[in-house]
């Protein structure tokens, strides 16, 4: 199954850098990314797809949480 | 830490203390010190390199300014042989203290020595900051002399990486280092700064941090998180329906510092108490109800009682691989299983739990001990305390006591009689880890200085250089192998150098011993380079020249007893190579990959199930 995150991101050094290693390390394919400015330009938007099952999706969506630059992370759709 | 939290009493209009330095104009190196001695740093471990001397001579300087009414420096600097070493310092510091430890390297290779350290403290939650030195920011990514792409590197390992590219935001990011590294599950952060960054001039705050809002706001939601009197009426009405309930504590026990409130809850309910590699110490080894470590290596006791139980209680541990080493088979009769971790990503990663709560460790226990006690729950568990004795008398550790070799385990023993449980003890990685892990008694936790998760050698000697800065009156033990000490083997000369009285155990068996089981079982006995026996290395003499005036080999079993006393009783470094039974293994095993039910217990542990017969196959469990 495919996954839509939609993450907001504090633009740091590195940030983008730490969300894609993360995303490699636990051996996941990001699929499509998109990284898009928001009104804060302290503040990134990233759209991007992922693929495998609930229990996959939940793993990841809390490791994603515990990065530091994560302001916050949604499950915007799946296909 | 001169910062003064305002009190009520506090004058009404100055809600905040100032720093006695705010507003001072200094260098951006002064504001690194000024940070760590505000933080309450008492060590710092490094290796200097150009692109971090500023730091070095700020550090100079301020113990030169504010020496201690002894003479001694408030912030000494231990230098040790390789970055590796200073980053095991920092971390042998912080596992023995529960504070953070601090380490300061230079650039390029200086970082990149460090990001063992860096990761291995990452996989077993202990807070370290480490300072990097980077090259200017006008020559970052131009390959200049010793750069390297520290906070890419350090990305994948550490709790979090700061690269400092404004001088006004070094002292926020430093202190916020400190906040991130001992918050929530616990973690090393590294905080890379440009040379330009730490020469440029600027003004002291005194107390700023950088806001963070996402980690703060997930923080404070953890750790203001409460069990509601629904939750804990289910948890009890879960306990009492079980007759077998069992507790597996993990390293969150000791990290948190939770240990005297685990002890409390047990007295108040009655709990047996396995823990795993990491939560060594969390509970007293000599309590009745302790079933010691559990897993691949545990007790054959604790692993049987893992098997029986109805009702397990994970507290701050994960379910890792060394553990549930089936995770489907792990536990087979637990009807109920009940986790508490500081880290939601830890819950149902593994093992579906019943009830969970992701909160601090220590608020959680009081609050199920004071519910528990407030509604009368007392378990009715003899049956079950009379079972678990069984098992302990049953299939008590043992090995071969009438060897004419010289066991590993006897090696323990004799130390452990000596300790008593209170001791610090560091290891280095591999079977006589497990031997330690398995023969030695811990009464108190931040006892067991060990790497669980990434399984490191080399980070006994280390260690146990920094828990001894961390603790300078008690008796520090590195119990190492010959294979392990040598990965860090240039720290015997940080030993003697800063006087530590540390006492280092190598247990010799002529090779990777823990590689040789594994292929003894796997690999048709084809000890593909792990037979060191060519090798022409002396390790006494290896002592003796980085300045052991106690260094000896001990070969034969009868002067076991009496050359350990002396070993232990000297009064200084002292260094103790033992020739062991090189032919010792690791019992109990459960294989990798498999259930505790297909535990080999050996020839002296007794199993209670028939164990089968015929070769192990290799498979990609690890």
């Amino acid at each position: 199954m495919q996954h839509t995150l939609s993450i907001l991101l504090q633009n740091e050094a590195g940030a983008l850098v730490r969300v894609a290693g993360l995303f490699a390390a636990r051996g996941h394919n990001i699929d499509t990314l998109t990284v898009a400015p928001t009104a804060d330009p302290a503040v990134s938007h990233l759209l991007l797809t992922v693929r495998g099952d609930n229990a996959v999706l939940a793993q990841i969506l809390q490791q994603t949480r515990k990065l530091v630059d994560v302001l916050q992370v949604q499950h915007a759709t799946h296909a | 830490m001169p910062l003064l939290k305002p009190t009520p009493a506090a004058d009404a209009e100055q809600a905040i203390a100032r720093h006695p330095l705010a507003g001072t104009a200094m260098s951006g190196a002064d504001v690194v010190v000024q940070v760590l001695a505000d933080e309450g740093v008492e060590v710092l471990f490094g290796y200097s390199g150009g692109a971090i001397l500023p730091v070095y001579d700020a550090v100079f300087r301020h113990n030169a300014e504010h020496l201690k009414a002894d003479g001694s420096e408030p912030m000494p600097l231990v230098v040790p042989a390789n970055e590796q070493g200073a980053g095991f310092m920092a971390s042998g510091y912080a596992r023995a203290s529960g504070k953070v430890g601090v380490a300061i390297v230079t650039s390029g290779p200086g970082a990149t020595n460090m990001v063992t350290p860096v990761r291995d403290s990452a996989a077993d939650s202990i807070p370290l900051v480490v300072i990097c030195g980077q090259v200017s920011t006008q020559a970052i990514g131009s390959d200049a002399f010793q750069e390297a792409p520290v906070s890419n590197i350090m990305s994948s390992c550490a709790k979090h990486v700061f690269l400092v590219t404004a001088a006004d935001k070094l002292e926020a990011t430093l202190r916020t280092a400190f906040t991130i590294a001992r918050s929530g599950r616990p973690g090393p952060v590294v905080v890379d700064i440009p040379k330009d960054v730490q020469n440029a001039t600027v003004v002291f705050d005194g107390q700023e941090e950088l806001p963070l809002p996402g980690y703060r706001a997930r923080l404070r939601s953890i750790e203001q998180a409460t069990l509601s009197d629904a939750e804990c009426a289910a948890f009890f009405q879960a306990l009492a329906d079980a007759k077998r309930p069992l507790i597996y504590a993990g390293g969150g026990v000791v990290g948190s510092g939770s240990a005297s409130l685990l002890r409390e809850f047990v007295a108040a309910f009655g709990l047996p108490v396995t823990t795993t590699l990491m939560g060594i110490g969390g509970f007293d080894t000599t309590h009745p109800l302790s079933l010691h470590m559990l897993g691949m290596h545990g007790t054959a006791y604790a692993n049987y009682a893992v098997e029986d139980c109805d009702f397990l209680f994970a507290l701050g541990a994960r379910f890792d691989d060394r553990v549930a080493c089936s995770p489907p088979q792990f536990a087979p009769r637990a009807k109920y299983i009940a986790h508490i971790d500081i880290d939601p990503a830890e819950i149902n990663k593994v093992k579906q739990a019943d009830w969970q709560h992701v909160g601090p460790l220590d608020r959680a226990l009081q609050r199920l001990i004071q519910y528990g006690k407030a509604h009368g729950h007392q378990p009715v568990l003899a049956d079950w305390h009379a079972h678990v004795a069984a098992l302990k008398r049953n299939h008590s550790m043992n090995y071969d006591r009438d060897s004419a070799l010289i066991q590993p385990y006897a090696v323990l023993e004799e130390i452990n009689r000596h300790t008593q449980g209170r001791a610090i003890f560091s290891t280095g990685v591999g079977q006589h880890q497990m031997w330690a892990a398995q023969y030695l008694d811990f009464v108190e936790p931040r006892h067991w200085l060990t790497s669980g998760s990434m399984g490191t050698m080399g980070f006994g000697l280390p260690a146990a250089v920094g828990a001894q800065f961390a603790r300078r009156d008690a008796l520090v033990i590195d119990i190492d192998g010959d294979a392990s000490i040598r990965m860090n083997l240039g720290e015997l000369e940080t030993v003697t150098t800063y006087g530590l009285p540390v006492k280092i155990v190598v247990m010799n068996n002529v090779g990777d011993g823990m590689v040789r089981q594994w292929q003894k079982l796997f690999f048709k006995g084809r000890f593909a380079s792990s037979d060191k026996s060519l090798h022409r290395k002396d390790f006494v003499r290896a002592a003796e020249a980085d300045g052991f005036a106690w260094a000896r080999r001990l070969e034969n079993r009868e002067e076991l007893a009496s050359t350990i006393a002396e070993f232990l009783a000297f009064d200084g470094p002292s260094f103790l190579e033992v020739m062991i039974d090189p032919d010792a293994g690791v019992y109990p095993m459960v294989g990798p990959g498999a259930s505790y039910s297909q535990m080999i217990t050996g020839e002296f542990i007794p199993s209670r199930a028939v164990a089968k017969t015929g070769e192990a196959v290799a498979s990609d469990a690890f």
